[in-house]
């Protein structure tokens, strides 16, 4: 699908401009009519020579609860990569709406460690859009580089879903996969996530989308409170799993209920370490206490 | 790394010259305040004003007045930032020579055993005569901080050179960044507290309420008699008013403790068991432990009362709950064990900190299971049953309370005391063995032998 040569931007992409020009866009669609094809745009965005903030890497680092070592803790590189991947999603030749599309899933593959002196390369592109019962699903892929480089370091696949949207030709799948019933084990950690852990994230991501930020601004966005960044549970989780993870590591998480704040979320993480042939994993689900029903669930996965 | 248990066999004796060349260090005594709830006799009272008043207590009993020891080691877990030289400030302010040097030690709850541990080492080998080891802990005069956000425009406007700067920086505050922070009792890697920490521990090995309630009854019951039959009189200082621990319920019964609401474990797949009752409360208070070479005590015409015959500290992976968090004395003892050749039935008093019953409970349970002792312990079988009638014989800290740091100090001093006054059994000196749990997953034993 890839025309093979990259679009490349000249520098990082502005995601408060990303945001303001997604919802002109949602609007002219809306007036014009979409005359969306269901096919996506076969270019992937590449920005070269990035440098990371160590100010905003400590920042992140003590926020997501890891200790403030030189390394760019996966998480971290997915926010920095964040405005790249957007940008591909706000093409005109997208064929979904970027704002109000669910971040279903999210893997990340965390090759060999970078560093904050570390320069990066980075390029992303849409793939595999697909039916889902509930509307259509596309997969962000992202690989970060050090620049100059040809093999990546870091690959993140972050899956969205355009919630009531269906694109001709693309068939949602015929029979929804039956949701296996949750039962909450025993609790190994409780996390107390303050009214303003949507607008800290933000800020050591950079990613202030409303629905995150107060309750005004996510009422706005038709949710009944803000929620919590998924990527941010998601590093907290890693975070929590600690220096079992190794250097490299899979990294998968996919994302349930949604984290309304404040609120208190119970979790279960379990270890086996290593041995012999066997790749150490952790494996962590969260819950809310209240409900019992699943936020989010995943694994780290030594390489 | 072990990825399943943590074996027993004890580190091997390097060499000769080890074991052979060092000497025997003694307890002298001990004395401490009376424990006092959080919020009662001493809640005005400083983490530095108790710890000095147990140590004048040990200074009037024992004549130590205007003595300049090898040293003094004490520490609290709520430690105000000031009071980086808790333990030197309290010798400078005691009747102890001036010239009496003193550190700071912190290892939650077993501070106090843990400066026990490493002054008797430093006697042992020669390096000091004698030493007071401490341990005090105020939850009422506890510290309070300020939030992260304050704290950071604080420390960057001392960095700032220019007026703007400073504006600049002034105008990243918040109101909420006013809001001071109390401490809390979660562990920091799990956000759980202690008790729910221990409640996964208690459904864990299914430790029964009642079993839990019967313990709590036996520690006010056995701290009452004591303290009726005149056992503290030469442990305990009066202090505020106390002269009892202010815990102490001396009429309570199985049908009070049983009337209790559970606080911990509520939400967990089993009945919750864990009251107030059997939870130790945050308390007040300090306590000290004199020891010393035989050559020092001779000197100085004091008693002997036991000696400290050696420690093991252990830890466990609790954060992702492979053990629970107050298991590690679990392991340590079968490791100290091991190296004196000793087994349960050669301790004649044990003295298991009871940081909640089913901690106590769950810590036997664990020692009497034989697929835990052998998987995890690396033992052939069960560890073993211990008799209930050699444990916490003069109660523990349920009915004492427990302040954090000072429960050390109180254990070692009263089982010094029994030690020396069973003497010797079945031609042998009589045994102790003191385990205190801690914060982190860790744990400090030892044993004490009576002389």
């Amino acid at each position: 699908m890839s025309t093979g040569q990259p679009v490349i931007l000249g520098e990082m992409p502005s995601l408060s401009k990303l945001y303001v020009n997604a919802a002109a866009q949602a609007a002219r669609r809306r007036i014009l009519g979409a005359h969306d094809l269901p096919a996506l745009p076969g270019d992937s965005h590449e920005v070269r020579g990035v440098a990371v903030d160590v100010g905003n890497l400590t920042a992140y680092q003590h926020l997501v609860g890891e200790t403030a070592s030189d390394v760019l803790p996966a998480g971290f590189i997915h926010a920095l990569s964040f405005p790249l991947a957007m940008s591909v999603l706000n093409r005109d030749d997208f064929p979904l709406p970027l704002l109000g599309m669910i971040h279903l899933s999210n893997t990340v593959e965390n090759l060999r460690p970078l560093v904050f002196t570390d320069t990066l390369d980075m390029t992303s592109r849409v793939e595999n859009l697909r039916g889902h019962r509930a509307g259509t699903q596309v997969d962000v892929v992202t690989e970060v580089r050090q620049a100059g480089r040809a093999l990546p370091c870091w690959r993140g696949v972050s899956t969205y879903l355009a919630k009531g949207v269906f694109l001709p030709g693309i068939d949602k799948p015929s029979t929804a996969p039956a949701r296996p019933d949750f039962t909450a084990p025993d609790p190994t950690a409780s996390w107390q996530l303050g009214v303003d852990t949507g607008r800290a994230y933000a800020a050591v991501s950079g990613d202030f989308n409303p629905i995150h930020l107060s309750v005004l601004s996510a009422k706005a966005l038709g949710m009944r409170r803000s929620i919590a960044h998924g990527m941010y549970l998601a590093s907290r989780a890693l975070a929590d799993v600690g220096p079992a993870r190794g250097d490299a590591f899979t990294w998968d998480v996919s994302f349930d209920a949604p984290v309304f704040l404040p609120c208190r979320v119970a979790l279960e993480i379990r270890s086996t370490h290593g041995g012999g042939a066997e790749p150490g994993r952790s494996d962590f689900v969260a819950w809310s206490p209240r409900s019992g029903r699943r936020h989010f669930a995943g694994s780290v996965t030594a390489l | 790394m072990s990825s399943v248990g943590q074996p027993t066999a004890g580190p091997a004796k390097t060499g000769s010259a080890g074991a052979a060349a060092v000497r025997r260090a003694v307890i002298v005594g001990g004395n401490r305040i009376p424990f006092a709830r959080s919020g009662g006799a001493y809640a005005k009272s400083s983490n530095q004003d108790m710890l000095t008043a147990a140590l004048d207590g040990l200074i009037a009993r024992f004549g130590l007045q205007d003595e300049r020891l090898g040293e003094v080691a004490a520490g609290a877990v709520l430690k105000h930032s000031r009071d980086f030289n808790l333990t030197r400030e309290a010798v400078l302010g005691s009747a102890l020579s001036a010239e009496t040097p003193a550190y700071d030690l912190q290892q939650a709850c077993a501070t106090g055993l843990e400066t026990v541990v490493g002054l008797a080492n430093k006697i042992k080998l020669g390096q000091i005569e004698s030493a007071i080891a401490a341990g005090v802990d105020s939850a009422s005069d506890a510290p309070v901080v300020v939030s992260e956000g304050l704290r950071a425009v604080i420390l960057d406007l001392n960095r700032a050179r220019t007026i703007p700067q400073r504006l600049q920086i002034l105008s990243r505050l918040r109101p909420k960044d006013l809001a001071p922070l109390a401490p809390g009792t979660a562990e920091p890697r799990t956000g759980l507290s202690m008790g729910e920490h221990q409640a996964l521990t208690t459904a864990q090995w299914k430790i029964s309420r009642a079993a839990q309630d019967e313990l709590a009854f036996n520690s006010h019951r056995n701290l009452a008699a004591a303290y009726d039959a005149g056992f503290f009189d030469d442990l305990v200082t009066p202090y505020r008013g106390l002269a009892r621990d202010g815990n102490l319920r001396a009429d309570t019964s199985l049908e009070k403790l049983g009337t209790l609401k559970p606080v911990f474990g509520k939400g967990l797949g089993a009945d919750a068991t864990m009251t107030a009752g059997n939870s130790t409360p945050l308390t007040d208070g300090a306590a000290t432990v004199l020891l010393a070479s035989d050559e020092w005590a001779d000197a100085h015409d004091l008693p002997k009362l036991a000696a400290v015959v050696d420690a093991e500290a252990a830890a466990v992976d609790f954060v992702h709950g492979k053990d629970g968090l107050l298991m590690a004395p679990v392991f340590a003892v079968p490791r100290l064990l091991a190296r004196q050749g000793l087994t349960l039935d050669d301790i004649d008093f044990f003295e298991i900190h009871e940081a909640f019953a089913a901690t106590v409970l769950s810590t036997l349970a664990a020692w009497e299971d034989e697929e835990f002792c052998r998987t995890r312990l690396g033992l052939p079988g069960a560890l073993g049953s211990i008799d209930r009638s050699r444990l916490n014989v003069h109660g523990s800290s349920l009915a004492a309370g427990h302040p954090f740091a000072a429960t050390g100090g109180r254990i070692v001093a009263s089982l010094a005391k029994m030690l020396h006054q069973k003497g010797s059994t079945e031609g042998r000196p009589a045994r102790g063995l003191v385990s205190v749990c801690a914060a982190g997953g860790q744990g400090v034993v030892a044993i004490l032998e009576s002389l």
